[in-house]
């Protein structure tokens, strides 16, 4: 039943201005961003990798910040246009229902990572990091979108309203993105370290680096970052158990 | 009673001199008894994103085992005279070895990316823990010409097709939408 939510969701979505619009921005964005780094024809090799660096964080922060928006409205807008109880009527689970909001977040996520392609292959031109680069924003990208619509989705099913949990989860965002582009240096104290350690976004922009700068290709490489972005993805999909658990006791109607 | 005096400063004198020398022999060591041969060529030559392989050995030529040694490079750019970060250079910026022992060779081997273009000399040196002077290889260079492969006008085509294709789709499915409708 999850495939019906799904085809529902991106019909409801993808073929709108609105969804579209947003793919449309997110490929101007990776335009300017390319062009403005390519044109320069003083840089060397070593800005190349540090641009295909920038490159992969701004596609990969976009990603985030529409897909993070995009989740933040797909389960509240069933509880403000009281659509959910129709929804639970129906012989759909809870399970599928999310099942199905998670497919289409991930298939919003995976059409702006197929936006990024031509421009991932034309600013790795020459480098020989076109495959690692494509392959680990690939990735990366899915797990912390994974992660993030999970958290995203918890915090869905306890406001039940888009206005709180679009705050929320920008808030939460915003949380994880600020420290992970502060330099090298600013985190050379113990507590910066731990939350560098902890934060997803600084792993998926770390291994990045790792990948893209100090060609550390193989996955065994950058288990450092790796592992910190899997606890991260069990510990939102844990909550995401217990919100639906909440959920389900509550039931749709949730007496204040 | 003279010469009883004279006899005893002397021999202050000289145990004081004495003193001193060891106490120089202890602070100005020599180098440790260790070779380091470089087996790679002599000059190194490629284009900006080659990786070339630097390849020695090091010997414990002494009759004690060496413990506590570690290897790491030295790059300098033979035309600005300055000394260069290795960061991007080698992901492998020392080697620890730990322990040699007496007459025992072991592989050195550093991955070297060339990141830009210019003239380089590179330097393996080799430190024992408790030896204040390190023992160094001869001096490998590094050619590295440029390499323009930043052409603006295969960027361009990306960053305006995309776009314009992405439109295209949209109105294609917008058009589909109101058709189906």
């Amino acid at each position: 039943m999850f495939t019906y939510i799904w085809h529902k969701e991106i019909k409801g979505a993808l073929y709108t201005w609105k969804s579209m619009l947003w793919l449309l921005i997110s490929s101007l964005l990776f335009s300017v961003t390319c062009y403005l780094l390519l044109t320069n024809k003083e840089l060397s090799l070593l800005d190349q990798t540090e641009l295909l660096w920038l490159l992969g964080k701004v596609i990969i922060g976009v990603a985030l910040l529409i897909v993070n928006v995009d989740a933040s409205s797909s389960i509240t807008t069933e509880f403000e246009k009281e659509t959910a109880e129709s929804i639970f009527l129906s012989p759909i689970s809870l399970t599928d229902f999310i099942l199905g909001k998670l497919l289409a977040s991930l298939t919003l996520w995976f059409a702006i990572f197929a936006v990024s392609i031509p421009y991932i292959l034309v600013a790795s031109a020459g480098s020989h990091l076109a495959i690692p680069f494509l392959a680990y924003t690939a990735f990366l990208g899915t797990l912390g979108v994974l992660g993030l619509v999970f958290l995203v989705f918890a915090i869905s099913l306890f406001f039940r309203s888009s206005k709180n949990t679009l705050t929320t989860s920008l808030i939460i965002l915003l949380g994880l993105s600020i420290p992970a582009v502060f330099s090298t240096t600013l985190k050379n104290d113990v507590v910066s370290q731990i939350i560098s350690r902890a934060n997803p976004i600084d792993n998926i922009f770390s291994s990045l680096d790792n990948v893209l700068v100090d060609y550390q290709t193989s996955l065994l490489q950058n288990w450092q970052f790796i592992l910190p972005l899997v606890v991260f993805f069990l510990l939102t999909f844990t909550a995401l158990l217990f919100a639906m658990h909440q959920f389900q006791k509550q039931g749709v109607i949730r007496n204040e | 009673m003279n010469m009883t005096k004279i006899f005893i400063t002397t021999s202050i004198g000289i145990a004081s001199l004495l003193f001193a020398f060891a106490v120089n022999a202890q602070t100005i060591n020599l180098p440790p008894s260790l070779s380091i041969q470089i087996l790679s060529q002599n000059t190194l030559s490629g284009v900006a994103g080659d990786f070339v392989n630097v390849q020695g050995q090091i010997t414990n030529t002494g009759t004690t085992t060496l413990t506590d040694v570690t290897t790491y490079l030295s790059l300098v750019d033979t035309g600005t005279k300055l000394p260069v970060d290795l960061e991007d250079w080698s992901a492998e910026k020392g080697l620890y070895i730990g322990s040699i022992d007496t007459k025992q060779t072991l592989p050195l081997s550093w991955k070297i990316h060339f990141v830009k273009a210019g003239t380089y000399s590179l330097i393996i040196i080799a430190e024992v823990g408790s030896n204040q002077i390190p023992q160094v290889s001869t001096i490998t260079h590094f050619d590295v010409a440029a390499k323009k492969n930043l052409n603006p006008g295969q960027v361009l085509p990306v960053a305006l097709g995309t776009p314009i294709i992405l439109l295209f789709l949209l109105f294609i499915l917008s058009y589909r939408r109101k058709v189906d409708e």
